[in-house]
């Protein structure tokens, strides 16, 4: 085991310095650059537009450029953000924390519904039950995210005003923006968790969805093919109930892809909310990127891309792993 | 020489065809025995309901697309000046004559803008003095268009005369018509898919064949390009080099000549689309390939002295037929959501003189308009669900009907 994990940190080279030089040479296909804007500014001087390009070394050939930067970043430094002037590790650690808070509610949910509901359609088949399942499952399979968070957004709206006609209540259900509110910095620390949870429930909720059709249905294919398989009849024939066929005996195996699958979900973690994050406006990470590209900050771009990059390996290896881990019929030599 | 010719001679010689010698017998031998590939595929896909929903839906979807111009009573960027026809709701179609109280043919009534005396809310007040009823296949010399860009003409399926306006979907925050932008949209959102996934297409069979013809370097170099590629999450490589393309400053754009017209950011969508997405296509046929000089049947053709590429093109890539077939179909739901995810963050086709759904639940999100007082700037949503849905629908029933075990 020890000696696959190495031989695969190995492997991971290559693949990461290629990925690292593709994010470089995209980056540089830049149209102009942040200084030659800065330079139209008036309070500008050229001196000082001079001294930065030669502090960030912009005035070297691309490939000096990418040995210093990747020396830099095997030290872990991003370098620095030319918009605001600070590293670029603590410019985007805020957004990848509050990206990562808001996959793992997404990811809780998704278990949390999609296990029953994977279950339920394999053990009733073909029942009423298993049919809603998988017309939900086709449902956020095709609804694009983005546009399903505004139709929550919708509801919700049309929710407070029916309430205010109503029941004489002017309160939105839901915080439909953000994560947290206004004066979140005088709250105690339990009342700041809950404005974020809050906060949390729609977006979290909207992310769950699209994933919830590939896990459901995938679930539910392997739990029908398994318990028609040989050996739970011969489970059956033992005298093991339903509720022990089904769990101990079904189940087990037909998970063994989602263990695994905890791997691929670190990337999801930082880089997965995508566009909801953009229509909730929620501080994560893909309103920074979309940011960093439109301010030309090409060293926020890079580092988003890189860290994202490193996870997603990581990711894969954790994945291989935990399936070698959790499947007695894998072993890596 | 076809392959039936060199059989010829073996089987006249077992007796079997002493009757008929010639080839046309052996063809009609084989139908007789069983149905073709393609027989048994379209019966299992006739009965998978679903499939033909999905299937039928997307034909009308896509004739919808093929004759927006007909469709649409307004042009793509049409709108009138004073006054601005702005957040317009979906015009009332009236159905019952008010005087005499009895069915009619539809009409609408001109609206008028007003201000609410409490709310300061823009509300629209029907003009009720004159009915202006709904007239079909109306000449407008102003927004002539070609169907399939080949016959030019002016005629609209329906429209009412001025000053009264027809907007079914309601308008936007420039007073274009929602429901022509809706038409028009279609053009660019379903066929940007279809595209992509020839570009993924050629790529994968490229290079996923050069991998696995060649091997050796070759191989090594493109399957750890494959890697890196997948190794950047595909939604900010998207971003990123969406962003980067289709600046007509950019550096491939300077080098071939391009200003990046719509026609041009159009086609820039589509080849993004599908440089992200060729990895996995081309992985499976260097596997399909390597494996193929283990299987019987190419050791048989090249015993029988079929040359190597023969066998790749006769034998090997037929084999994965069904299977790129069934990919490719389920790929090109991703490419319609991703495009118009792009064009939701103004990063897809440009915005002059196309539209595409993405952009237009853009407007939605445009300053200044909240989203309760003008809800059918999401109407552009739906059919993306519903193409996006039919696809998927349309590959599921393929892949059952290609899979021998799921026969039914």
């Amino acid at each position: 085991m020890l000696i696959f994990i190495v031989r695969r940190f190995i492997q991971m080279v290559p693949t990461f310095i290629g990925a690292t030089m593709l994010a470089f040479l995209v980056s540089q296909l830049v149209p102009g650059d942040f200084l030659n804007r800065k330079a139209l500014e008036p309070n500008v001087r050229p001196e000082t537009i001079e001294r930065m390009r030669s502090q960030f070394g912009l005035d070297k050939p691309i490939h000096v450029q990418y040995v210093r930067w990747m020396s830099n970043l095997v030290q872990g430094n991003l370098g620095q953000s030319f918009v605001s002037n600070q590293p670029v590790m603590a410019r985007i650690a805020r957004p990848m924390r509050n990206s990562m808070y808001l996959a793992i509610t997404a990811i809780i949910m998704l278990w949390l519904v999609s296990i029953p509901a994977g279950v339920y359609s394999a053990v009733r088949q073909y029942s009423l039950g298993d049919q809603v399942v998988s017309v939900f499952a086709y449902f956020g399979l095709a609804i694009p995210n983005f546009f399903f968070a505004q139709v929550l957004i919708l509801c919700l709206f049309l929710l407070r005003s029916f309430t205010r006609d109503n029941l004489g209540w002017n309160e939105m259900l839901l915080p439909v923006a953000g994560l947290t509110s206004s004066g979140f910095d005088r709250m105690t620390p339990w009342q700041q968790f809950k404005d974020m949870a809050v906060h949390l429930i729609l977006p979290s909720f909207v992310v769950a969805t699209s994933g919830m059709a590939g896990f459901t249905r995938v679930l539910r294919g392997q739990m029908v093919e398994y318990l028609g398989s040989d050996f739970i009849r011969t489970a059956r024939a033992k005298g093991i109930g339903q509720r022990g066929v089904t769990y101990k005996h079904a189940l087990r195996p037909a998970i063994i892809p989602f263990v695994a699958g905890i791997g691929g979900l670190l990337p999801s973690l930082v880089g997965g909310a995508g566009l909801v994050e953009v229509v909730m406006s929620y501080p994560g990470i893909t309103p920074a990127f979309l940011d960093a590209l439109n301010s030309q900050d090409i060293y926020v771009v890079l580092g988003l891309l890189v860290i994202t990059t490193i996870l997603l390996m990581v990711g894969n290896l954790i994945s291989d792993l935990l399936l070698a881990a959790v499947d007695p019929r894998i072993r890596y030599g | 020489m076809t392959d039936r010719d060199e059989l010829d001679p073996n089987q006249s010689a077992t007796g079997q065809e002493l009757e008929h010698p010639d080839e046309h017998y052996a063809g009609e031998a084989t139908q007789r025995i069983s149905k073709s590939q393609a027989t048994i595929v379209w019966e299992q896909f006739r009965k998978h309901k679903a499939a033909l929903v999905g299937g039928a839906i997307l034909v009308v979807m896509y004739l919808c697309a093929a004759f927006a111009g007909f469709l649409a009573p307004y042009g793509i960027n049409e709108y009138r000046r004073s006054p601005v026809a702005a957040f317009r709701p979906p015009t009332t179609v009236h159905w019952i004559d008010p005087e005499t109280g009895r069915l009619t043919r539809p009409f609408v009534y001109d609206v008028r803008e007003e201000r609410d005396p409490v709310t300061r809310q823009r509300i629209y007040v029907e003009d009720t003095s004159v009915m202006y009823p709904i007239k079909f296949f109306v000449h407008r010399p102003s927004q002539p268009y070609k169907i399939l860009g080949i016959f030019k003409t002016d005629v609209k399926l329906f429209g009412v005369d001025d000053p009264a306006r027809i907007f079914l979907w309601g308008t936007n925050n420039l007073g274009k018509d929602v429901f022509s932008r809706v038409m028009f949209g279609g053009q660019v959102s379903l066929t940007i898919g279809i595209l992509a996934v020839w570009v993924t297409l050629f790529l994968g069979l490229l290079m996923g064949g050069l991998a696995g013809f060649y091997g050796g370097f070759v191989d090594d170099l493109i399957m750890r390009l494959v890697e890196v590629i997948a190794a950047i999450p595909g939604l900010f490589l998207l971003i990123v080099l969406a962003s980067l393309l289709r600046d007509p400053r950019n550096p491939i754009a300077q080098a071939i000549g391009l200003e990046m017209t719509s026609a041009q950011t159009f086609l820039m969508t589509v080849v993004v689309l599908g440089f992200v997405g060729w990895g996995g296509l081309a992985r499976v046929i260097r596997g399909l390939i390597l494996s193929a000089r283990e299987l019987d049947y190419a050791a048989a053709a090249k015993a029988l002295g079929a040359s190597e590429t023969r066998v790749l093109w006769r034998h090997l890539l037929p084999s994965t037929a069904s299977y790129v077939i069934v990919d490719l179909t389920l790929t090109i739901p991703g490419f319609i959501l991703a495009e118009t995810g792009l064009s939701f963050l103004g990063l897809g086709p440009s915005e002059v003189d196309t539209s595409s759904w993405g952009l237009l639940l853009r407007d939605a999100t445009a300053r200044g308009v909240s989203i309760q007082f003008v809800p059918w700037l999401l109407i552009p949503g739906i059919p993306i669900f519903l193409a996006v849905l039919c696809w998927n629908l349309l590959g599921d029933g393929l892949r059952d009907a290609f899979d021998p075990k799921k026969r039914r």
